[in-house]
Parts: structure tokens; sequence; C-alpha cells
């Protein structure tokens, strides 16, 4: 580790504990605390990346999580900012976006035509002529920067947490934990973000007295009971508090998103150091003072042999002590309070040789070091709807107003000397914990679970905060000379100049035509000075030209984080368990795992319409209906009428929303005068209780009816088959005799032992059927006894797939598959069950239109080559063009009939029995169907189900 | 019906841990009546109890789960025999919801922690103290949640759709393992 320091007194490194790595191909060793920058630097290497445009060899300017020129690959990890993340043994860390290596770079030929590469270069160059774009892409995408992703990498786990704390303290510098000290001491509850991998901010790498400063305050708030997160970003402010936060260092996740509404909000961002634009800004060997400070303090990195310093500040000053005690020798320093400028560096394009000052002096040096000034990171106060202010005696932006539930303090609010910065940002916690009693105050009123509030709700506390002094800086943003502004984006001052003289004189334009304060530093190094080299050009000052608005997130999240924890909720029924032990086929239908198959979906058909089967048919949406008014609800919600259904007996009806397209359908029956039980479409089972309570909360608060949901309360199996009812007279004694218990009746009763369960003779397979509705505890154990008891009937189980095919053969059409968006009720065939003479109900106007239009008709088709099965949603077009003038919304080979048939959307003029139509294959080729005369294929009068 | 015994949406087995802080139970087996009143009904005088809290009423647990809605939980003896009684005229819905959901219990200090991680609702004593009744999404999921701590230990009923018993038994077991939790 040439480059490594003797012991600093305030190093965070562990010398006894070396960690091995690999950098660019090379052995390397750091320590534990090291960021993979520090490490790398301390084995002696200063070249980290190579700039995204021009390929230029480029070293640390920030030494921190904001570095725009540490991006590196760590393993399969792209994109690593390595001034930040923390050295790992064993890693091999690479440069990106290199070839043939980081040394030699051809790409770095894009110099040789960069006075061509002008912002909008893309824009322009590639756009003509349009059919060459994809080769354009092509070879574009070769200059992508970043690193490369390996989809084989395992997924890592990402966490999700919300909380809901007092006050939320964005930055753990003095101020910040100041002001979670002093609102955890007035009893609020606190969670206190830092950024970086510990408390103090600034004094982590100041003298021993700032340190001792940083340390006693992190022991009073740790003792004081904060939350402390470090590693983490608030990344967002939005409505009412939400406060996004990413925890990027978790014991059981890579990263952890926190959703916190805060009932306070306190901005301790600091300041974020701002590089200075001249040219030859981006060589190796330029750093910010806090770079040089952190690399020595923090890491006990030397980071150069002989250095200038151009300081305009205290950072600026202290970066030279520390640079002296380093042992790097300090060949000049330039006070740019007076009238000291740094003009240019020279040297090689990876190393600096010399520095050229103001007045023709130049100096050789490999480190020129800058302390010009500082951005004032306002991002979260911009989500809060402030537009900070520039002040241009101190050569930065201040917050202008802010939301109750938001307070600033530390750098972000003003200057002033370590004490003062402490007592404001006490002051500030005070402030936002007594605000936050308040607003809580006012949450648990307003909350009916919450525990009972005492007295009236407090006045919010008002700020008699002492406001911090704002010390003079000179506006410190571009030389005499060109240099890199963006150094992510390899936007330098002069494109910006051009830009603006092209027309881009709107800050907010310029940002977007040349990528400036767009890159990964999202502003933070950038943004200030870009406003400033734009102020130039314009001859307007700074103030004048305003600044972009920060947007979330503060700074970049990663996909993962965003995406959480991933939550995919499975439904099942009781008889799952069964269907998994005796080999079913799942589908995933909605939420709900269901059988497709058991093997032979057409056996399964057969045996249905030769024996018995039973299918399990819970995801059926089931609700009790309770009160004297439910046929006042059944009349204003399906599209018949429910005015005299006998206890007993049960109706089919369909349910439009009010334009008339059908929403649902299903069989409704009466089980007592008052209880009724209604279902629905599986689909719809949770969309049909909403609409039902809608209409009774809003226009029939009036009615005495109770919607109660019991979908998954009861078990549902369908025993269909010529036997079934064989099956049922051994189970129940239930009288199943055709006289007591006809087509469309409902009895209750006891089913192999189970009491109140419910029996409806209706069926979607066209062959006598029980559908049966049993306890859901007890479903497994009736769905066993029907399989015992039926074994020598032949009962077998049947799935989706084979009650599928049976719809079909009996014409049943399922709403959202061979209905859509768009089709209205009289589509459907079903016009004898839309009552136009009733007084009211959902849909009637669009209805009493509709019915008068020559709407679609859903049609019965047989293909007439018996082979083909048209997949689900073929065209049927005109025949020699490719007019769509339909479509085929079911199809399935019916083993019954031996040869294919479906359901289709046809305009009238097609429906008649008899037509034929062309429909378009996958393939391209083109069959024909032929309209059948009724929907049913099989048993269309319905004798099997009515025996 | 004597010999038959509900059967539990949980069917996975899982192996217990002795030193958990949280434990997670699951309590499906016990009974569960909706009761849905409209005003003026004489049951709201017997069930009275104002949405959002709860009581012990001799062995059942009485919960205003919405306006105009109770649960009544316990052991099926105690239910039945607390129902008995109560005057159901008037516009009054009652069903039996015993099958209809399945009932968890999360129980142990730190399970506030646990539900921080799959629930946005505010956990804290203030905003939901013991007795407290809502609803909320648990993992993407509605569940009816009444806090009815066990011995001054934060405890939690956790009412679900039957259908998604298993799912949300995972997942409350995955949102606890970062605390150390086991199955009771």
């Amino acid at each position: 580790m040439t480059e490594r320091l003797q012991p600093q007194s305030g190093e965070v490194i562990d010398r006894s504990t070396p960690l091995p790595f690999v950098w660019n191909g090379k052995e390397c060793t750091g320590y534990v605390g090291d960021t993979i920058a520090s490490a790398i630097m301390a084995n002696g290497h200063r070249i980290f990346a190579r700039s995204m445009k021009y390929h230029r060899p480029r070293g640390l300017l920030t030494a921190d999580f904001w570095d725009p020129n540490a991006f590196v690959q760590v393993d399969d990890d792209p994109n690593v900012r390595s001034g930040h993340r923390l050295l790992e043994v064993g890693v091999t860390v690479s440069p990106q976006n290199v070839w043939p290596s980081l040394d030699v770079d051809v790409k770095a030929a894009n110099q040789l035509v960069g006075r061509f590469l002008s912002p909008g270069f893309y824009y322009k160059t590639f756009i003509h002529p349009q059919k060459l774009w994809p080769a354009y892409e092509k070879v574009l995408s070769t200059f992508a920067p970043g690193g490369e992703v390996d989809i084989e990498t395992p997924l890592a786990y990402h966490d999700k947490r919300y909380t809901h704390p007092d006050v939320v303290v964005a930055g753990g510098g003095p101020a910040g934990m100041a002001a979670a000290l002093a609102a955890a001491e007035a009893g609020a509850s606190v969670l206190l973000v830092e950024h970086e991998h510990g408390l103090g901010g600034h004094l982590r790498w100041g003298s021993d007295e700032e340190r001792a400063v940083a340390a006693d305050l992190e022991a009073k708030v740790r003792a004081a009971g904060v939350e402390v997160l470090t590693d983490s970003t608030v990344t967002g402010r939005y409505e009412d508090n939400w406060v996004g936060i990413v925890q990027r260092s978790h014991p059981i996740a890579v990263e952890r998103l926190i959703k916190a509404r805060a009932k306070t909000l306190v901005v301790a961002a600091g300041l974020i150091e701002r590089p200075y634009v001249f040219a030859g800004n981006d060589r190796p060997g330029v750093m910010l003072s806090g770079a040089v400070r952190r690399l020595i303090n923090l890491y006990a990195v030397k980071p150069g042999e002989r250095a200038v310093v151009f300081s305009a500040n205290d950072s600026g000053d202290a970066s030279v002590a520390d640079l002296e005690r380093a042992g790097v020798e300090i060949a000049a320093v330039v006070d740019g309070r007076t009238t000291g400028n740094v003009i240019a560096t020279h040297g090689s394009q990876k190393a600096i040789k010399s520095v050229e000052l103001s007045g023709g002096r130049t100096v050789e040096a490999d480190l020129l070091v800058t302390a010009v000034g500082w951005t004032a990171p306002t991002s979260l106060l911009n989500m809060a709807g402030d537009r900070p202010v520039y002040d241009p005696a101190v050569a930065r932006f201040f917050p202008s107003g802010t939301p109750d539930n938001v307070l600033v303090t530390g750098g972000l609010a003003g200057d002033g000397t370590l004490d003062q910065l402490i007592e404001h940002g006490s002051a500030t916690g005070s402030l936002a914990a007594g605000r936050a009693v308040a607003i809580a105050h006012r949450l648990q009123a307003a909350t009916v679970r919450a525990a009972a509030v005492e007295g009236a709700e407090p006045d919010l506390a008002a700020d008699v905060r002492t406001p911090l002094g704002r010390d003079p800086h000179p506006e410190l943003f571009r030389s005499t000379t060109h240099g890199i502004v963006d150094y992510s984006e390899d936007v330098g001052s002069k494109d910006l100049v051009s830009a603006a003289k092209e027309g881009y004189d709107s800050v907010e334009l310029l940002k977007r035509y040349t990528t400036a304060t767009m890159g990964p530093a999202q502003g933070k190094l950038e943004t200030v000075n870009t406003v400033a080299v734009l102020a130039e050009a314009r001859g307007e000052t700074i103030a004048e030209v305003g600044t972009t608005i920060w947007r979330p997130p503060y700074a970049p999240i990663t996909l993962g984080a965003l995406a959480g924890r991933i939550f995919e909720p499975e439904r099942v029924s009781s008889i799952h368990p069964w269907h998994v032990a005796n080999g079913a086929k799942p589908i995933l239908a909605g939420q709900w795992i269901r059988p497709e198959h058991y093997g032979d979906p057409a056996g399964e058909v057969t045996n249905v319409r030769t024996n018995v089967g039973i299918i399990d048919v819970t995801p059926l949406g089931k609700l009790v209906l309770d009160g004297p008014d439910v046929p006042k609800l059944l009349n204003l919600l399906y599209t018949n009428s429910w005015n005299k259904l006998d206890v007993g007996s049960v109706r089919y009806g369909l349910m439009c929303a009010e334009d008339g397209v059908v929403m649902d359908d299903g069989v409704t029956g009466r089980l007592s005068e008052n209880r009724w039980l209604m279902t629905t479409t599986s689909s719809g089972a949770g969309s049909v209780w909403e609409w039902a309570e809608n209409w009774l909360q809003t226009a029939h608060p009036d009615w005495e009816v109770f919607v109660t949901p019991v979908t998954t309360a009861y078990t549902s199996i369908n025993v269909a088959g010529p036997k079934s009812r064989e099956l049922m007279s051994r189970l129940t004694d239930i009288d199943l005799d055709p006289d007591a218990f006809g087509y469309m009746k409902v009895r209750t009763g006891e089913i192999a032992g189970v009491d109140d369960c419910i029996m409806w003779r209706i069926g979607f397979t066209g062959e006598l059927s029980y559908e049966l509705h049993v306890p859901a505890g007890y479903g497994l154990h009736v769905w066993e006894a029907l399989l015992e008891a039926g074994a020598d009937l032949g009962v077998a189980p049947f799935g989706l797939e084979a009650q599928r095919i049976m719809r079909i053969e009996k014409g049943h059409f399922i709403v959202g598959q061979d209905t859509d968006g768009l089709t209205k009720a009289p589509t459907t065939g079903l016009q004898p069950l839309i009552k136009l003479d009733k007084d009211d109900f959902v849909g009637k106007p669009e209805l009493t239109w509709a019915m008068e239009q020559d709407l679609p008709v859903l049609v019965s088709v047989k293909m007439t080559d018996k082979t083909i099965v048209p997949p689900e949603a073929s065209q049927i077009v005109r025949p020699g063009t490719n007019e769509i003038l339909g479509r085929i919304t079911s199809s399935r080979y019916s083993p019954t009939l031996g040869e294919s048939i479906g359901l289709a959307q046809v305009p009238p003029e097609l429906a008649s029995a008899g037509s034929e139509l062309t429909v378009v294959l996958t393939s391209g080729e083109r069959t024909t169907a032929v309209v059948q005369e009724h929907h049913a294929h099989f048993d269309p009068e319905g004798a099997r189900l009515r025996v | 019906m004597s010999d038959l015994t509900i059967q539990s949406p949980v069917t996975r087995s899982y192996s217990t841990k002795t030193d958990a802080a949280i434990t997670l139970t699951d309590e499906t087996a016990q009974s569960r009546l909706l009761f849905r009143a409209g005003t003026g009904t004489p049951i709201r005088a017997a069930l009275a109890q104002s949405f959002g809290s709860s009581r012990m009423s001799g062995d059942v647990l009485i919960a205003g789960s919405r306006p105009d809605e109770w649960l009544v939980l316990g052991e099926a003896d105690a239910v039945a025999a607390w129902s008995a009684d109560v005057p159901t005229e008037g516009h009054v819905s009652l069903v039996d919801w015993t099958h209809g959901r399945a009932q968890f219990r999360l129980t142990g200090e730190p399970v506030r922690g646990a539900l921080e991680k799959v629930c946005g609702l505010d956990w804290s004593n203030a905003m939901t103290p013991d007795g407290a009744v809502t609803s909320g999404s648990i993992a993407k999921v509605t569940c009816d949640i009444i806090r009815n701590d066990v011995d001054g230990v934060p405890s939690y009923l956790i009412l679900v759709d039957r259908s998604f018993g298993q799912y949300l038994f995972d997942a409350l077991l995955d949102a606890g393992d970062e605390f150390g939790i086991t199955v009771g």
C-alpha cells in the first residue's frame, strides 16, 4: 500500500484486518473501513475510470458518494460508487466501459472529434435517414456508459418497511444530531438518517476537537433512543410528509426501502462542495478540498506528492494543514478570496504536471486542490414546495419557505460556529418535536381506532429560533478558461454556452438538451456551475436565471430497492392439498391456484357425460344478502326481474354497468324470506360486492340490505353427470326427487355429515348437476366423501379445462372471455333477460338504446376442418381481405362431438345459421367456421340437465 | 358433525424454536360470528362496542370491525352460548364466519417491527392501543386486525379470507424471521 500514511488520529480503517482484493487485474490490499476508492488509491492507483463521452482518464474528485469519476464494477455488481462502497474481502473490482483497458482505451479517439460532438449531436445526426436507425443504435449502444449486467446473477433480497416516527431528521451532521437529540429529549420518536457510513458530517474528517464533539453528540443521540440509520438516504419527501428512505446496508437485505410517515421532517443535509470550472479540471490529480481531507483523515491515504491549493474558504485552508501533516509538499496556496485564480492544469492525460495560475505563473504539482464554495442540496425542500433563492453574497442558494411540518437546519439554513450550528439544530429539534405533538394530536383524534386524546389540539409551536448567519463567500464558478461542468455526462462549459446560443437558454431546457445535471450526481456537483455558466452566457445574474427544480429521488435508487419486497398473494381452496396430492396440473386464475386437469381433460369430459364428475368451484363469488329490500337491490343490479322468486328457487341474472356493457353474471337463490345467496363469476367476486355496496351506500342508503362476502366461507363443488343424483342420494337426506327438487331450485341441509350446506340444481356442463356449498372447514371432508361414495359410479374429479370444453359444448359464455369491455348485453343473445319494462336498473337507458342497434352477435361456430382449433382471439376477416369483422372468443376440440367448436363475436350480417366465417390462424393461413343455429352444440333442448 | 374437525387453511408443517421473540399461532379453529345491525335494533345494545375498539365479554371477544358491523370471536361453545340469547329482531344480519376466515395470532415484544414489514399502518400505542380494531393490507391482502395483548405482551389477532390463509401465514413468518419467530 504505497500511498498509505502512518496512522491518523481520526482514521476509520482497522489496520488489524487487511482485505485482499483485485483492482484492474492487480492484487491489492485494503483494510476494513476503507472505501473501495480509498483502498485503490492507497495501493498507488490514481486512474479510476474513463469519462462517458470522450473516455478521458479520470481520478478521484470528491472521494465520496457523489464522486462522478469513480464508478466501478465489483464482481457482478455494475455502477458501484467506489467513493462510498466499503471494501469487502476478495472482491474483484474492474473499471467500466473501457476497451481494451483502462490504461489504453481506443474510444478515447472520440476526443479527436470532440469539437463535432456538441450538444444535440446525436439528435441532429442520427435522425436521418430513419431506416438506418437500427444500425445507428447497434453502434451507439457500444458507447453506452456503465458496467455489465450479468443476467445470471441471483436476485438479491430487497426489504421494505413502513414506519411512523414523530420526527425524521435527514442528515447526521452536528446540526442534524443536535436536532435529533433535542427532539428525542422532548419525547418524540426520532429517526435519524445519515447518508455516510458514520454520524458527524464534516466533523468526521475534522480536528480532534471537532471529532470529540461529534462523538459526544452521537453518544447522546444513541442514549436518547434515537433510531439511527447510517449509509441510508432520504430519497424523497412527498405529500403529507411521506418520506422515502433507502437503507443501503442491512443485516438481512442488500437494501431496504423505508416508507416513513413523519409528523415533522428536519432537513439537515449539509452542504456539498462544488468543483471549479477551468481548463483541465478533469485531469486526474484535481480534487476538492473535502476529498483530500477525507482521504487523509478518514483513510490515511496520501493524495499526492506536491500540491497547489486554491482556497476560498475554511475547508480549503484546513486542507492545507492536512496535506502538510500528510507529508505533501505545498507548492502554492492561491487565495480565491483575493485576486488569485487557477487558469488551467497541464500535463499528460493521466496526470497533472503543472498548474497555471493567474498572473502567468505556472507551478509544478501533481495535485490541485480546489475549495471554491458549496452547493446547498435543497432537493428535499424543493419536494416540499420550496423555491430556493440565490444569495450572491454567500454564493449559494437558501430556502425561501417550507411547510410547517418541514424544518431546515445546518448548512442549508446558514453559517455559524460549530456551537451556533448545534444550537440551531437543537432549537430545530425542539420545534420539530413540538409541532409533532400537535400533528399527532390531530391524527390521533381523527383515527377511530386510536387512543382517546386529551384536550383540544395544541397550537402549532411557533418558530422562535435565532436564524443562522451567512458568511460571505466569493462567487467562484468558472475561471477565465473553459472546462468540464458535468463530469458524469462529459458536458463542458463551452457546450453550455453553445446550447444557450442555439436558443436553449432556459435552465430547464438547457439541462435536458445538454444532459448537464442529469447524471448519477443528479446536480449535486454541477447544478450551480451550470446555472452560473448560463447566467454568464445570458449576461444575467444567477438569481435571474434561477435554478432547476430538484425532484425525487435525492440520490439515484436501484430498481431493486424500488421494487422492494415482492408480495404475490395466492389463494387456494380447502381441497387444494388433495389436488396437489393427486397430480392436478395447477393453473393460476386470478390469484387462485386451481386444477386445470388431472392428466386427461378429454377423459374427464367423457366421464362427466357418461358417469359423474366433481369439480372444485370454490372461487365462484358468493355474497349473502340479508334484508327485506333484497329484491329491490337485485332488480337494480340485474337486468331481469326479481320480484317473484320463491324461497327455494334460484335464477340466472345478467349484470351490466351504466353503459350497458356486460359486467358480470351468475345465479342467485332465495334461501329464506330475507336471506339470499348471490353467486358471481370468480373474477367478479370483489367487484360485484363493491358495486352492490356502492349502490346501497350512495343511492339507496334507506334500503334494508346487508351484503356480506362469503366466497371462501364455503367450499363449492359441482357434482355433474347422469349419475350425480345417485351419488348425492348416498350422502344427504335432502329429497332429491326431481319433483321435489327440480332444476333451478335450492335446498339446505346436511351433506356427508356436515350441517348447513347449500345445494342447488344448476350446472355449467349441461348435465344433471348439483352445486354444493359446504362450510369450508369441512370442504375436503365432503370432497373425499363424494369420491368414496361414488367409486362404483365412476366418480372422478375434473378440472377447469374439462369444464371449459363442456361449457362451449353447451354454448355458455364467460364474462370477460366471450365478452369484452365494449360488449353490451344484447350481444350475448340474452335479450329476454333485459326487462326494459322494469322501473329502473343499472344500464337501462343505454340498453334501451342498444336493443335497437345492430350490435355484434355472439354465435356458436364449428370449424369446417374438424381438426383445426383456432386460437382464442383469432380474427374473423372479410374473405380475401384483412378487414377485421369479429373474433373467435372461445374454442376447443370437443371429445363429445369429435369436432372443433367455439363461440365467436360477429357482425349481425354474419350471425345467421350457416354463415361462413373466414378465420385467420396464427400461421397466417385461413380456415372456415360455420355459424350454428343454437348456442348449444350439445343437447340444445337441455333435456339432460332437467332430468 | 361432532366428530369432524375444522380443517386449518395452514396445511404445511413447521419446526418450532424455543428462543423466538415472536410466536405465530393458528387460531382458525375458533368460532367467529359477523353481526351487522341497523340503527335502533336491540342487538346493538348487546354488542355495545364502538367501531375501532374491542372488549372481552365473558369468554368472547367483541370487536367493532366497521360501522354497524361487529365480530364476535371465541371458542365454539362460548360463542354459541353468547349468541344464543342475543336479540335478532329488526334489520340484523348474522353470518357465521368460522369457515370464512383464517385467524392468526402474532405475539411478542418485537411484533410491531414484523408488522411494519408487511403493513403500512401505524402500530404505535397511541394509534393502535390494546383493544384497537382496524382493517388494512398485510402483505397485499386485506385483513381485519385486533390488538389483543396477552399478559401485557403485544399481541394481534389477524383475520383474513380463508383462501389466503397459507399465503399470509408464510408471509408473517417471513416478516418475523428478522426478529426471531416460531409457530406456536
